[in-house]
């Protein structure tokens, strides 16, 4: 079943009649069958292979985890470095599973299946995409005298964000689906003595939409 | 249906801006001005089947001191400290590894009771920075040396492992310099030495066939 569910944030509109806007769309693919139960925990991981020319950012994997973690319908969420260590050296750059045809191996040595009991593991939620200037313009200069000093300028820039998480169901080996958000946004710094940043929070939108997301997807059965 | 929190963030913070201008004014002073860093000293056990082996480990005084210095025409005097985390990281890989494991201070004539004697050393290090490679990484690699004795001081095998580690400069932010990326890297170039270890140790030829003269592979 494949869904695309655009949903469009027209989240920051300004002071002083500057607007610095996201928007952010999400999409899901699922693959088979999601729950969660009480004692069930999750855990959300970024990819981090050896040379390559981008990572998922450390504080945006958290960011999802945080996002999970709380609310009305917040789920058990093991810490990525936490869940790395008691794994290792499994889940490291060098060795962890590329696919979920990987899993079954994993698991079949004891003590890393007796691990992911104790744990209570049931999804392994794996992230990959950054987020990326891809645009800007404008200059924005300062000076210091002995009397005062000042900048003057405008600057602009626009971000990209694309992540995609993908959900491996540690129970079935398989892989359960798939969530992607993108999010895009325009941030403004006019100077007229003080500059006056107004940062598109890009990156925090598609971490909030990519959890909220991630949320309803795993406890949501079809 | 999404819901966002973001439009509360939204409005000017003063605090953002002190901190975009300390980051703008630090980066500046900071960013390509060498750094010193020692890797942290607390590392993971490895969770494998343990070996029925108890193996020595003779850790040399150059091992235990290990510091590379370097200083780069880009800029900057660089010092990274690896010879403080010798100990921890080698206790807990063979605390994990093998049945029992002790330090032995002479090798070659090791205590009663040991099947084995590792002798690990760092015969390169080389490490480079973002501004060198146009990128936003910075990359540790750490060639490790190994020797296994037999209890009775005969060479069993001999060979050699890099271990590679990387952070994004951008994880850290622009207040703390080059330190804490680089600490990162050389960090994780030392788990993965200790991984690449962990998963190599049992097919090295010689080692495995020592292992099976044991009599103590596991399964």
């Amino acid at each position: 079943m494949n869904y695309h569910n655009p949903l469009l944030l027209p989240l920051l509109c300004g002071i002083l009649g500057l607007t610095g806007c996201v928007t952010a769309t999400v999409q899901e693919v699922r693959e088979s069958n999601t729950g969660m139960e009480a004692t069930d925990s999750i855990v959300v991981l970024g990819r981090r292979g050896r040379p390559q020319t981008s990572e998922t950012e450390l504080d945006f994997v958290s960011c999802v985890s945080k996002n999970l973690n709380r609310g009305a319908e917040k789920m058990q969420v093991v810490e990525e470095q936490d869940f790395m260590d008691a794994m290792f050296p499994w889940f490291e750059p060098r060795t962890a599973p590329a696919n979920t045809r990987d899993l079954p191996e994993l698991m079949s040595l004891p003590s890393l299946a007796s691990r992911f009991e104790e744990l209570g593991l049931r999804y392994l939620v794996w992230v990959e995409g950054s987020t990326k200037r891809t645009a800007s313009a404008g200059t924005l200069t300062c000076s210091v005298a002995p009397t005062g000093g000042g900048c003057f300028g405008f600057l602009t820039w626009e971000q990209d964000s694309s992540y995609e998480a993908s959900v491996w169901d540690v129970r079935t080996g398989r892989v359960a689906g798939k969530v992607s958000t993108d999010a895009n946004g325009t941030s403004y710094m006019p100077a007229l003595v003080v500059p006056l940043p107004f940062i598109a929070p890009v990156r925090s939108s598609a971490c909030s939409t990519l959890a909220d997301q991630l949320n309803s997807f795993l406890r949501d059965t079809i | 249906m999404y819901r966002s929190n973001a439009i509360a963030r939204m409005p000017i913070q003063a605090g953002r801006l002190l901190r975009l201008a300390l980051g703008i004014g630090t980066g500046l002073l900071v960013g390509c001005g060498g750094a010193t860093v020692a890797v942290p000293t607390e590392f993971p056990v490895p969770l494998v089947e343990r070996l029925p082996v108890t193996m020595g480990v003779h850790l040399s005084p150059e091992l235990r001191k290990f510091v590379h210095r370097e200083k780069l025409k880009s800029g900057g005097d660089w010092s990274i400290d690896l010879g403080d985390a010798q100990e921890p990281m080698f206790t807990n890989l063979l605390t994990g590894m093998f049945a029992d494991m002790r330090f032995v201070k002479k090798p070659d004539a090791p205590d009663a009771g040991v099947d084995a004697v590792l002798i690990p050393s760092i015969s390169e290090v080389q490490f480079s920075t973002p501004t060198q490679t146009r990128s936003d990484y910075f990359e540790v690699w750490i060639r490790y040396n190994f020797q296994l004795l037999s209890n009775d001081g005969q060479q069993v095998a001999d060979w050699d492992l890099t271990a590679y580690g990387k952070a994004n400069q951008r994880n850290y932010g622009g207040l703390q310099g080059n330190q804490p990326a680089l600490q990162a890297a050389a960090l994780a170039a030392c788990r993965d030495a200790m991984a690449f270890f962990t998963v190599q140790f049992r097919g090295i030829p010689p080692v495995r066939d020592w292992l099976i003269a044991l009599g103590g592979q596991a399964t």
